[in-house]
């Protein structure tokens, strides 16, 4: 029998198989280095989780991404990166106007300064480390038996300590719905046996989905396969790390980058931030707070011993 | 009455235009009731539910037998096992790799930790955070809350009932407010139960809600025992309620350094202890105003001029802490210095600084004293909303993000901006 309250021990691995040896970890390998940025994975994530649409808008500071970011109602979002040529002041692209007659001729000649143009289809990472799950108080955020990171929204009562907890910026609470969202790495079709939905729906295959242990040993050939036509720049970004160099401990949808990764909207280092700074914070608190008590419980005892000290004299003096 | 029949049936030869006047009504009626029918069939709003279960949910079907095959399922996903690129060998799509020595480690410290990152950095890194004005109220006033019951515990034990009574009511009246607060920032505020679904010590957020709900629990007990007349109840349970207001005084600075933000995450062997000296003055001060409104101690009673001690000194501590951990932030105390949270922070140091140069003119009379009182609530309550306001402002700020990304997370050591930048400017190829 099953107690209603469920008690998560501290102790608890990030990465467990609830389910014995039935399941395996799932994951994604995005290589940017064949994506061309048609964005069907956006589409296809969409249409199969009923997201609804975030508008278009060409990304403030000049590029040609229109789809913003991740977000809410956005679980795959594809990064475009223009690269100008390193002759110019600035990396922005000069973009035609957004509203009225758009400029074709102008766009092609914004689009010839670039050096490259590389484009990233970025997705939530399912950590091994995963901030938003060690977040969340109230369980709706779980591993699944695939090892990845499912938000339950029937559970989700948007405390939003997911959002602030996330080193990646990916999951979001939704202004109408008032719940977090975010990837669930198509839990439902993984159950029956079908990819998800943005790698079936991948051209170039440069979203790739398997088990995760045969995608780091693909994705490591390609950077080695890479390395040997010149390209020393390719890199994984998320797996195959020295284990101080880790990623959270290992990102379950990891990238194949050829840039630093702040270009991406990555950052160079993250782990989960509550296992990463909760225990010195409570301990400081906790100290901090029994000092505070100490302290209290001291100043009144030692200011009522003063004024017992000098009040006998003044009951003497009232009784003479 | 009128009956839909089967036009044309049994129709006689002498009849014909009588029978083709009823046939066209008859098959008008039907087109009625055909286009009725599909009406019925067709809901009003579409039917968003997806083909299979709904998302991040086990699907909703059930197989019809054990181990039955379903349509399109393939065993261990092998619609994806199948690869123009990768599958075959002709593409020459990835190299063999040969033990562990292939250099990909190697290759993603070199690009990741060692090359700097870009000038120009394109956000967004962070989602900014969600919590609005109620959760900064919610902070002060718990931690008003937590301070008072500190003051109650301390009052005890000194042997003045009657202020550790009237300090446990001022913590009950503080503590009321709370979870209203909490249940309204919710994005689902009904669902404000599933709080407490799970006991989860690693999720600061779960174990504050536990907390705030034994700390209310043993505060109510208490302030019951003490309208009862039951002295060593009330003493017993008020030591309890002062020992669980340590963590619910502090955990509100610990939920906030268990997060991506910078200036946040950077401030979290700070962060707590600035929130426990805030709390603490601001339970003294409010104890301290209900005391003085009650009447009953006068002036020079030991309990007041105890309180206001507690004050000023957890203040100016707060104030000193408060300063070394901005000069700690380095650049990522631009969050603190610029826009919305500059202006409450700086707000928030005056009012203490304000209320302080009361404390320490001698001259000044009792109602100088309120008026500090009153300044380091005041205080206290901007410096909280400072702090939001803060994250936010750090959250989106890219430049921040990064910086915090790339510097050690050592306790005492300035998180170092200048060095970053100097070698992006070298090293960048935009020059």
């Amino acid at each position: 029998m099953t107690s209603p309250l469920t008690v998560i021990p501290p102790g608890e691995r990030a990465v467990r198989r609830p389910h014995g040896d039935g399941a395996q970890r799932m994951g994604f390998f995005t290589d940017t280095t064949v994506c061309i940025g048609c964005k069907a994975c956006e589409v296809a994530c969409k249409q199969w989780n009923d997201l609804p649409a975030d508008g278009s808008v060409f990304r403030r500071g000049g590029s040609y991404d229109h789809t913003g970011s991740l977000g809410a109602n956005t679980w795959r979002h594809v990064r475009f990166v223009e690269l100008l040529e390193p002759a110019e002041t600035g990396y922005l692209p000069q973009i035609p106007a957004t509203s009225g007659d758009l400029d074709l001729v102008g766009a092609a000649e914004g689009a010839a300064d670039m050096s490259r143009w590389v484009f990233m289809s970025d997705v939530c990472k399912h950590c091994s480390h995963a901030g938003c799950l060690d977040a969340c108080p109230t369980g709706a955020l779980i591993r699944t038996e695939f090892d990845t990171v499912v938000l339950q929204p029937d559970v989700c009562n948007g405390c939003g300590y997911c959002v602030s907890a996330c080193p990646f910026g990916v999951v979001a609470r939704d202004h109408d719905d008032g719940r977090a969202a975010k990837c669930t790495l198509c839990y439902d079709r993984l159950q029956d046996g079908l990819e998800p939905a943005c790698a079936k729906s991948c051209p170039t295959d440069s979203i790739q989905f398997g088990p995760y242990d045969e995608l780091v040993a693909r994705a490591r050939g390609r950077v080695r396969a890479l390395h040997e036509r010149g390209m020393i720049d390719a890199y994984l970004y998320g797996a195959g790390d020295e284990p101080e160099d880790r990623l959270a401990g290992g990102l379950g949808a990891f990238f194949l980058l050829r840039e630093p990764p702040e270009r991406y909207g990555l950052p160079a280092r993250a782990d989960s931030p509550v296992q990463e700074n909760v225990p010195q914070a409570t301990a400081a608190g906790l100290g901090a707070a029994a000092a505070a008590l100490v302290g209290v419980a001291m100043t009144l005892v030692g200011a009522h011993r003063a004024a017992r000290r000098s009040q006998p004299r003044r009951r003497l003096s009232r009784r003479a | 009455m009128t009956r839909s029949e089967p036009t044309g049936a049994g129709a006689g030869a002498g009849h014909r235009r009588a029978d083709q006047s009823a046939a066209k009504a008859g098959e008008r009626r039907s087109r009625a009731a055909e286009a009725r029918r599909h009406d019925e069939a067709v809901p009003d709003a579409r039917d968003a539910r997806p083909a299979t279960g709904k998302p991040a949910s086990p699907a909703g079907w059930r197989r019809a037998a054990r181990g039955a095959r379903v349509a399109l399922h393939q065993r261990g996903w092998a619609d994806a096992r199948w690869s123009f690129l990768y599958g075959r060998g002709d593409t020459r799509y990835a190299a063999p790799i040969e033990g562990d020595a292939d250099g990909v480690a190697a290759a993603a410290r070199r690009m990741r930790l060692e090359t700097p990152p870009p000038a120009e950095l394109r956000g967004p890194f962070l989602q900014p955070p969600v919590w609005t004005w109620e959760v900064p109220l919610y902070f002060w006033f718990g931690g008003v809350a937590a301070g008072s019951s500190f003051v109650a515990a301390g009052c005890d034990l000194a042997g003045d009932r009657r202020s550790a009574r009237l300090a446990r009511a001022v913590a009950l009246a503080a503590l009321a407010p709370s979870p209203p607060l909490l249940v309204a920032d919710l994005g689902r505020p009904l669902r404000f139960f599933n709080m407490l679904r799970v006991f989860k010590p690693r999720s600061p957020m779960s174990m504050g809600s536990w907390c705030l709900s034994a700390f209310g629990g043993l505060l109510a007990g208490a302030v019951s025992a003490d309208l009862l007349g039951r002295r060593r109840a009330a003493t017993a349970l008020g030591a309890a309620t002062a020992v669980a207001g340590t963590y619910l005084g502090s955990y509100t600075g610990v939920l906030l350094a268990g997060t991506a933000v910078p200036v946040w995450a950077r401030s979290r062997a700070f962060l707590p202890p600035l929130f426990i000296c805030t709390a603490t003055a601001n339970g003294a001060a409010m104890c301290r105003l209900a005391l003085t409104a009650s009447g009953g101690t006068p002036e020079g009673h030991p309990t007041r001029a105890a309180l206001a001690t507690v004050e000023t000194l957890a203040m100016a501590t707060e104030l000193a802490v408060s300063t070394l951990n901005e000069r700690r932030l380095g650049s990522l105390a631009k969050a603190l210095e610029d826009g919305r949270a500059g202006r409450l922070m700086r707000a928030a140091k005056w009012a203490v600084r304000a209320g302080l140069a009361l404390r320490a003119a001698r001259s000044a009379g009792p109602a100088a004293g309120h008026l500090s009182s009153a300044l380091f609530l005041l205080g206290g309550l901007a410096f909280r909303f400072g702090w939001l306001a803060a994250g936010r402002a750090s959250a989106e700020d890219a430049d921040a993000v990064v910086t915090a990304s790339r510097s050690g997370q050592r306790l005492l050591e300035p998180v170092v901006r200048e060095r970053l930048v100097v070698e992006r400017r070298h090293l960048d190829p935009a020059g």
